[in-house]
């Protein structure tokens, strides 16, 4: 018999401001030096799971949780979220979120701080963790100037350091490109190898392929299936869809086609976009280079690139958004600079809780457009499927419920060009088809520009690509 | 802005050292100590200076430049023109140049501290002074929420832009509230987030903290430091009558 890592028996647990149970009696042994994949919709209990072990339920996040969970031996209620902090290391699905100090180097020892181990113990660690983890050139940087993946990266490193046994992770790879998700999937089999017990909770799948060895699937608070990791990556995408996850491998990896504009599917595109010198830089640093591009007026466009290629700096200056910003964008044969741009763009953001402003979702959609409008108003909110929210306060409502309302109030204002930042991280696959199938349902003169990393949510909705890089922006072809 | 940019931090001071100057601007530029020794008075204007200076330091150009200009030119308005003035003119002009020279070092003294201190130096500063811990942890977690407060805001800015809402606008009532909820709503979010992570990592656990950080006092802390130290005591003495 292998050792016990963690066990949950018979456990239920509701949280303190809801109705309705996030938990329903699971039962789960995870073994020593195994490493689970916890999977299934937005909701099902995934993260209360990760919450268990961690000790976050029932110190931080409280409710009413019945039956057993031990962790390493340890009974979770007498356990204290900090005494529990040297056993088990969490990474989080927010890097924004996850971080104490301002520097990296402080960042990965302040776990060990807290712990009060010797000086000397602490600065051999932190050179263990940073050799461990290829990590040199990140040591003494602020955590501000990283990007997601960098971030991620220090926040895996600041739990290695700790020595702990068992490693949860909760959606890690949400903010992520392909590249840090393959960093991130080197660290996880670095710390396999040395016998850590990893539990990861994801709605990103394809990645994990080969690393886990058991895959639990949860749906409404119970755990309904269970496989071992070489079953479950053998099932067909139908197969997950119909289990509402995401499929295990988009059918392209749109980052390995060539810089430029792509067409995927036909679209009745007879007039275009023209973006007209579109360049700009940070102080000396060039973020963006394109002296002309043509884009397809109505269509669905992704843009795809590595981190650091100009993809938001390229939809700020689309936006109006970007200050100092001097190209202009031609729709329809009249010339406009980046303050007509802003009459007519919006910008739906990663995290649309920065949008909402009004009591109510109604009030939230008329804001701005005429007092006549709301017939109108309560037309498109039908259509997006939130009329029955129209009385409650936007901030009450769920992610996918938020996006929809941003994209309303931008339609009612009349907004011809929409752009959206990452919608679908952190979705799973039916609120992202939702997402798709909307977008795919918008007027034929709306543009829609989508900056994704998702490759499943252009396989679904998008008809072209546009892949811009560093270098090679510049490089554009001037035509279709 | 308040983020400690630890890439490229000039001449560094013991927090300690930050927090004697701040406290010593407080009393003598802010306060005012009404002291006439003409000492105390070049004393104050040099420490009311040092902030600008520790700006250029940390290659902080643009702000000091500001800083220095705005300060310069009001001091001297206060020091050449208000004593020609009568009437109106001077209780406006007079009133304006006492405000901004008496609350601007102070503010950018703040400005500077939170910028240029790490959270670990802080928290190291606090335990020599034997704060508990019960103080200098929400303490730390403000100064790491300072910041991410400040980029939230940011965004929020920006989407208000793209709907129109402004001061002038349409919605001119509501312009706070518009912009207050959204960002409580994030910033309950981030601190929630930020708070669970913390515990998890071991924060607040009984033993005692250890510090990586190297801080201690260094030959500029000293020069500082006795710049505040004679301020405090010329003016102790001028009160005390040894001089006058």
């Amino acid at each position: 018999m292998k050792e016990l890592a963690a066990v949950l028996s018979d456990v239920s647990f509701r949280y303190g401001n809801s109705d309705d149970g996030a938990l329903h009696g699971a039962d789960l042994k995870i073994t020593k030096g195994e490493c689970v994949l916890l999977c299934g919709a937005s909701g099902c209990g995934k993260t209360t799971v990760t919450r268990l072990l961690n000790g976050l339920i029932p110190h931080y996040y409280e409710g009413n949780l019945q039956g057993e969970v031990t962790v390493f031996g340890k009974n979770i209620r007498d356990t204290a979220i900090e005494d529990l902090a040297g056993t088990v290391g969490s990474v989080f699905q927010n890097p924004r979120s996850q971080f104490f100090c301002v520097d990296t180097t402080a960042e990965i020892a302040f776990g060990c701080e807290n712990m009060g181990l010797p000086e000397a113990e602490i600065r051999k660690r932190l050179s263990d963790t940073v050799a461990d983890m290829h990590i040199e050139k990140l040591q003494s940087r602020s955590i501000f100037s990283l990007s997601g993946g960098e971030k991620q990266k220090i926040a895996c490193a600041g739990v290695s350091a700790m020595l702990p046994e068992l490693i949860v992770l909760d959606e890690p790879t949400s903010n992520l490109d392909l590249d840090a998700i393959g960093e991130l999937r080197e660290v996880i089999a670095a710390w396999k190898a040395q016998g850590k017990t990893i539990v990861i909770a994801e709605h990103r799948l394809d990645w994990l392929n080969g690393l886990c060895d058991r895959v639990l699937f949860l749906e409404d608070g119970r755990i309904r299936n269970e496989f071992t990791g070489d079953q479950f990556f053998m099932l067909s995408d139908m197969q997950l869809h119909e289990m509402g996850l995401r499929a295990l491998s988009a059918r392209r990896n749109y980052l390995e086609s060539e810089t430029g504009l792509l067409r995927l599917s036909d679209c009745a595109c007879a007039d275009t976009i023209t973006l007209e010198n579109f360049v700009y830089s940070y102080g000396k640093e060039a973020a963006l280079n394109i002296e002309r591009l043509e884009l397809p007026k109505g269509a669905v466009i992704a843009v795809v690139g590595h981190n650091g290629a100009g993809k938001s700096t390229l939809t700020k200056c689309l936006c109006g958004l970007q200050k100092r910003f001097r190209g202009s964008v031609i729709i329809g044969g009249k010339r406009m600079k980046p303050r007509d741009m802003r009459r007519c763009s919006y910008m739906v953001m990663q995290d649309v809780n920065h949008q909402l402003f009004a009591e109510t979702v109604l009030e939230e959609v008329m804001l701005g457009a005429d007092e006549g409008a709301e017939e109108r108003a309560l037309t498109l909110l039908k259509k997006l499927d939130v009329l029955a929210y129209k009385d409650r306060h936007p901030m009450s409502l769920s992610g996918g419920q938020k996006q929809r309302v941003a994209i309303a109030s931008a339609l009612l204002a009349g907004k011809k060009l929409l752009v959206f930042d990452e919608p679908t991280s952190g979705l799973d696959f039916r609120s992202m088809e939702c997402t798709a199938k909307l977008l795919r349902s918008l007027e034929q003169d709306i543009t829609v520009l989508i900056v994704t990393h998702d490759m499943e949510l252009i396989d679904c909705c998008c008809t072209h690509i546009l892949h811009i890089e560093k270098d090679a922006s510049a490089a554009i072809p001037k035509h279709l | 802005m308040f983020t400690a940019d630890i890439e490229n931090r000039g001449l560094v001071l013991d927090p300690r050292t930050k927090l004697a100057v701040m406290i010593t601007l407080v009393i003598f530029a802010l306060g005012g100590t009404g002291s006439d020794i003409a000492a105390v008075r070049i004393g104050t204007v040099m420490l009311s200076v040092l902030p600008i200076v520790l700006l250029v330091t940390a290659k902080q150009w643009k702000t000091a430049a500001l800083f220095g200009t705005v300060y310069a030119v009001i001091k001297a308005a206060e020091v050449l023109l208000v004593p020609t003035l009568t009437g109106a003119a001077l209780s406006v002009l007079g009133l304006c140049c006492m405000i901004f020279v008496r609350l601007m070092p102070s503010l950018i003294m703040g400005a500077y501290m939170l910028s240029s201190t790490t959270v670990s130096e802080f928290i190291a500063a606090m335990e020599r002074m034997h704060v508990p811990q019960q103080i200098t942890i929400p303490l730390s977690v403000m100064f790491r929420f300072f910041p991410t407060v400040l980029e939230e805001f940011a965004a929020i800015n920006t989407a208000m832009k793209m709907r129109d809402i402004r001061i002038g606008g349409k919605n001119a009532g509501k312009f706070i509230e518009y912009r207050l909820v959204p960002l409580m709503v994030c910033s309950v979010n981030i601190g929630s987030e930020l708070s669970a992570a913390a515990l998890t990592r071991g924060l607040g656990v009984r033993v005692k903290r250890t510090n990586i950080c190297k801080i201690g006092f260094r030959l500029q802390d000293i020069t500082v430091l006795l710049l505040t130290i004679s301020l405090y005591v010329i003016w102790i003495l001028g009160i005390v009558g040894v001089i006058r």
